[in-house]
């Protein structure tokens, strides 16, 4: 097991390099200079330069790399220029705010996910196979934008129920919290929870085809005991590997479901960042993306591995 | 020799020609040309320019304007009209284009094992930029527009298709066909690009009707949190955009951008399906 997560960690260390080194080139083949922009549209030469040299930018570009990246490493993640905080304390607060909902969704989408697959993977009546079917399919293609918009439509115009968007921290107040927190969470759940469901009800169909079950068919075990003690467990490898590559993809989703729904989180400042041309700020974001991704595929990996010899065993490819 | 070649052609015609009978792919195949159709034909559908303002701002469905008009005046049976057509220019530009270069760099891989080892790094590393992580990416360096939403959905299916072709060299390697070819005395690049890709077409047809749904997804998500195609433009995500500001007041206005959307994300979703039962029989 250990020998497979040193195998497993060279390439992920590589990919995160590279990924900086990209991420860092954004900021300089981005059109125009950042020290102009910063400086504002009638700033003279001397501000400008004096800018330039404010945020290091006078420097060679290794240089420039080299500080940025051991500051990353060591905490240091600069000063936001439009909002004048620290990156840091932004990214602590927004993260706050962003995991509330992925996790909320990510729960959502479990328990939603694994009934409508376990229905789907395991109902004799093709009416059931159908209905649920239909709605996986659904829950798939409809794009969290548009679910948003409709939830927002329907439970916000139409029967005022809940609010159409903002955020109240669940912790000062848990009522008003979960309200605003519910239309998102489900928003961002429902493409997750159906991918669960599919792929679920695909492992669970194999792995009743299997010899294994077969035989306790043969010996008269009943079908509930068989299902839940011989199918379910061999249909759960490829559904975890499926649900960490989801989690990965949440922070994406997210972005969309924050804009809908005003959600202060890392979505909505990375877009803050992006219109406002805070440059820094992208940088260390979109880094900070491309980080969580990383790792939370390689820790997939290694589930994978802990779960299935094969993996752990098999070649480098 | 001959025999050989003539039984597998036959083959191939009768899955291909079946491919289309899964019921799946031809409502999916159905309802994404009346969409394609509806954007092609605009002019002829709706006497108004997209981008011509009226005098009356938020009007419900009339006679006049079935779909009402936005806040300019405007109609919006055009602008979902002329959005669909962006909408597919992009997704029929860009996904070809990244696939495309996807296909070569995955063929590659089977040239050399080092060459192998580089490019399955450099699509790991495409891949750790989701599909919207890239786009705000390539957003900051374009700015955002239309022109980041194309790069973006070929950027995207670049490692797709490369890691598709990659696998299906891989596992196509030992087959009869390649080793006659061998025996023959081809080159590598010949049997790469002259005997295995053709074989391995369907599976990349499967993955082109897939990246034609995830295209229209991503324009629509870009062009909604105000990353992708930008005003006066219509593109369905950039109407979809205004439309949510303006609930209260006119709940017609962001409907139809979010039926099209939908629409044509499950039209091209069945026919991957659809194909996908019909080619692969998976």
């Amino acid at each position: 097991m250990l020998r497979y997560a040193l195998r497993r960690l060279p390439s992920a260390l590589l990919v995160l390099l590279v990924a900086s080194v990209l991420v860092f080139g954004v900021l300089r083949l981005a059109p125009g200079d950042p020290a102009v922009v910063l400086a504002g549209p009638d700033a003279s030469p001397a501000t400008v330069a004096e800018v330039r040299a404010s945020l290091g930018l006078d420097s060679p570009l290794p240089a420039q790399y080299w500080t940025w990246l051991t500051g990353v490493l060591t905490g240091d993640l600069g000063t936001s220029f439009i909002l004048g905080a620290p990156i840091a304390t932004l990214i602590g607060h927004g993260l706050g705010n962003t995991l509330e909902l992925t996790v909320a969704a990510l729960l959502l989408a479990v328990a939603g996910g694994g009934a409508a697959g376990f229905a789907l993977g395991t109902a004799r009546r093709p009416a059931v196979r159908g209905l649920v079917g239909g709605a996986v399919n659904l829950a798939l293609a409809v794009p969290p934008y548009a679910t948003g918009v409709l939830l927002v439509l329907v439970f916000a115009v139409a029967l005022p129920v809940l609010p159409a968007s903002g955020h109240e921290s669940l912790l000062a107040d848990p009522v008003i919290g979960a309200q605003y927190l519910l239309l998102p969470a489900v928003c961002l759940a429902l493409p997750t929870g159906a991918v669960l469901a599919r792929f679920l009800a695909t492992a669970l169909r194999r792995a009743e085809q299997e010899d294994y079950v077969r035989t306790g068919h043969g010996k008269g075990l009943p079908r509930r005991h068989l299902l839940a003690r011989h199918v379910l467990p061999g249909a759960l490898p490829p559904v975890v590997t499926v649900l960490g590559i989801q989690t990965g993809q949440l922070l994406g989703g997210a972005i969309v479901v924050e804009a809908v729904y005003a959600w202060p989180g890392l979505g909505q400042l990375l877009l803050q960042a992006v219109l406002g041309r805070d440059y820094l700020l992208v940088q260390d974001l979109l880094l900070f993306a491309v980080a969580v991704f990383v790792v939370l595929q390689t820790l997939t990996d290694l589930v994978q591995a802990r779960l299935d010899p094969r993996v752990r065993m098999g070649g480098a490819g | 020799m001959s025999a050989v070649v003539a039984v597998r052609g036959q083959v191939r015609r009768v899955t291909r020609s079946r491919a289309l009978v899964a019921p799946a792919a031809r409502w999916g195949l159905a309802l994404v040309l009346l969409l394609t159709l509806a954007g092609v034909a605009a002019p002829l559908l709706t006497p108004y320019s997209p981008l011509t303002q009226g005098p009356e701002a938020l009007l419900g469905p009339v006679p006049q304007h079935p779909l009402g008009t936005d806040e300019f005046g405007r109609d919006l049976l055009s602008r979902i009209l002329y959005g669909i057509r962006l909408d597919l220019l992009v997704a029929a530009t860009a996904v070809p284009l990244g696939g495309l270069a996807g296909v070569v760099l995955g063929v590659l891989c089977g040239l050399h094992p080092a060459l192998d080892v580089v490019l399955q790094r450099v699509f790991d590393v495409m891949l750790a930029f989701t599909a919207l992580i890239l786009g705000v990416t390539l957003a900051a360096i374009l700015g955002p527009g239309t022109a980041a939403v194309f790069w973006t959905v070929a950027g995207i299916n670049v490692p797709l298709f490369g890691r598709i072709a990659r696998d299906a060299v891989r596992s196509e390697q030992d087959r009869e066909y390649v080793l006659a070819a061998v025996a023959l005395g081809a080159g590598r690049p010949r049997i790469l690009f002259g005997e295995i890709l053709p074989n391995i077409l369907d599976a990349l047809v499967v993955q082109a009707a897939l990246s034609l749904s995830t295209a229209v997804f991503v324009e629509g998500a870009m062009s909604f949190v105000g990353i992708g195609v930008s005003p006066p433009t219509p593109s369905l995500g950039a109407l979809l955009r205004t439309g949510a500001t303006f609930l209260d007041d006119s709940p017609a206005y962001a409907l139809g951008p979010v039926a099209v959307v939908v629409g044509l994300v499950i039209g091209f979703n069945l026919l991957a399906d659809g194909l996908n039962k019909g080619l692969l029989k998976r």
